[in-house]
């Protein structure tokens, strides 16, 4: 689907589109509580538009003020899905701000963690996906590959979900790895590639999934850049982004970036597909590895400091972490999170294909309405 | 017992409604239906997205303002007898939304859940865990089959 095709606010009107479909808040198609309106003609759709706002919790609000280790533990509870991506980042803004040393043993062990968050986030996207092509056989089969990984933050992290594993200046005791662990590690990745690669090729090999999701909600490489996509869903469209590349925590890493050319549901789905090798890769090189040493670094002293930013790259994306320090109290906090920046190419996605195919385009994107529901303001009017 | 309250105890319908919390306790449930593991429909619970068709209602997250009334609706949408599971720890008290904060409190919660409809089993976790979601449901089963 081409830009002049597209209906803008303005065109609206004049073009006539009479019927409207809207859908949310909570809507028994979606899983997470947002609303979208799509704009119909002969049942394709023309255009679409999305409001969010419904989850707003105001999470940046209440962290105005905090002690600096209160509100690290509170970003955790931005997202259930990237909880370790947000307390990293956070983290990782004190430790820059600050200037403190981390010690190489707690960066090798942060990196699993978040390669671990990586692996149950894409299998949980994959899953999800199937489902919403109506193939529970798959979905079901990729929850019970996840639950491996479940089980192997829950022994790291002490929970299945909020797992708290970075502090500032290093890690939680409770989650250092001892032979047992990763002896236990060892055994997952293991399980974890040979189900995955199985299911790889029933995947690939399956006629009825492929012709289903070729071609559906296709997002050309240019559309991609101007909507400012990013994470897997500019990547399945053929740009080479990956901020792991840049970041100075994953120098002793090889790890290819992943790329895909179409940019359809079909792209973004084998995209994930042919991550999480990647990632087991990653985890495997951290264990091998693994330094002997301390795994805090508890030498450093709080000071007030201006705004400091930091950006890592999170299983959906770019995510971006700002604040200053006050007395040891954060202020001026920003969170962005990648599902927003994504909200342009979920539109987008939707314009020029039927429906029915309307929940499958924006899935491809990897929503998370929860992380990305804070920082809106409200006007009373 | 009635044909139709024998029929109806071997189909139990539950619908998860997610008012804003963090995904996590969302996802450990979707995990009890879809995931090998844990498998609620051996115990005959079966999800649904209808509120039409469901018996129990699963409620999850802090409860927002613009999420209230949608939750007051759909509760109203489902038949008698019903039951109202509260899962997770921002469903029973506001969590860490509405009782941590800085300078400001915050002001988007409503919540916990039994301000707004009556609540019959409370599940406890940060996030929940499967296997206590697990025993919520099959706990909130009397209630829906005594009524009956």
């Amino acid at each position: 689907m081409d830009n002049d095709n597209k209906i803008t606010d303005e065109t609206r009107n004049e073009q006539e589109i009479e019927t409207e479909v809207p859908m949310g808040t909570v809507h028994s198609a979606a899983l997470e509580p947002y609303r979208i309106r799509l704009f119909v003609e002969d049942e394709i759709v023309r255009d679409a538009e999305m409001t969010i706002g419904v989850n707003h919790r105001g999470i940046e609000r209440i962290m105005e003020g905090l002690p600096v280790e209160k509100a690290n533990s509170l970003t955790e509870k931005i997202c259930g899905i990237c909880s370790n991506s947000h307390i990293w980042n956070s983290v990782l803004v004190a430790e820059k701000a600050l200037e403190i040393e981390v010690p190489e043993r707690a960066l090798y062990i942060r990196i699993i963690m978040e390669e671990l968050e990586r692996l149950h986030s894409h299998m949980l996207y994959l899953a999800h996906g199937n489902e919403v092509l109506g193939h529970e056989t798959f979905s079901m089969r990729l929850f019970y590959i996840r639950e491996t990984v479940m089980e192997l933050l829950r022994m790291i992290g002490g929970n299945r979900v909020q797992y708290g594993v970075p502090v500032i200046g290093g890690i939680r005791p409770r989650a250092d790895l001892n032979e047992m662990r990763i002896q236990r590690l060892t055994e997952g990745m293991d399980f974890v590639e040979e189900k995955i690669t199985d299911f790889a090729e029933r995947f690939v090999a399956d006629p009825m999934i492929m012709s289903r999701i070729t071609g559906v909600g296709v997002i050309s490489k240019e559309d991609a850049l101007r909507l400012s996509a990013t994470g897997p869903t500019l990547r399945a469209t053929g740009v080479a982004v990956d901020l792991r590349r840049d970041m100075k925590e994953y120098d002793p890493f090889e790890f290819d970036v992943i790329t895909q050319d179409d940019g359809d549901v079909k792209s973004n789905l084998l995209m994930r597909v042919l991550e999480i090798p990647e990632s087991i890769k990653i985890i495997r090189q951290a264990i091998k590895a693994l330094p002997e040493g301390p795994i805090t670094n508890r030498s450093w002293e709080m000071q007030d400091v201006t705004i400091t930013k930091s950006y890592i790259e999170v299983p959906r994306g770019k995510l971006y972490h700002s604040y200053s320090l006050d007395e040891g109290r954060v202020r001026n906090v920003i969170v962005r999170t990648p599902s927003i920046t994504n909200i342009g190419a979920m539109e987008h996605a939707c314009i020029g294909n039927h429906i029915t195919d309307a929940q499958l385009a924006i899935v491809q994107c990897d929503p998370c309405f929860t992380c990305t529901d804070r920082a809106i303001q409200i006007i009373q009017l | 017992m009635s044909l139709k309250s024998y029929s109806r105890a071997r189909a139990v319908h539950v619908m998860l409604v997610y008012t804003g919390g963090c995904n996590g306790c969302d996802i450990e449930i979707v995990n009890c239906v879809l995931s090998p593991k844990f498998d609620i429909e051996q115990y005959k619970i079966f999800l649904t997205w209808n509120p039409r068709e469901a018996d129990v209602l699963v409620v999850t997250g802090p409860v927002t303002k613009h999420n209230k009334e949608p939750l007051k609706a759909i509760y109203e949408a489902i038949p008698e007898p019903k039951a109202v599971i509260a899962a997770g720890a921002c469903a029973l008290m506001g969590g860490v939304y509405k009782n941590i904060h800085g300078d400001i409190p915050s002001e988007e919660i409503c919540g916990p859940v039994d301000e707004i409809i009556p609540v019959d089993a409370k599940v406890p976790g940060c996030a929940v865990r499967p296997e206590d979601v697990l025993a919520g449901a099959v706990a909130a089963l009397p209630l829906l089959l005594e009524a009956m």
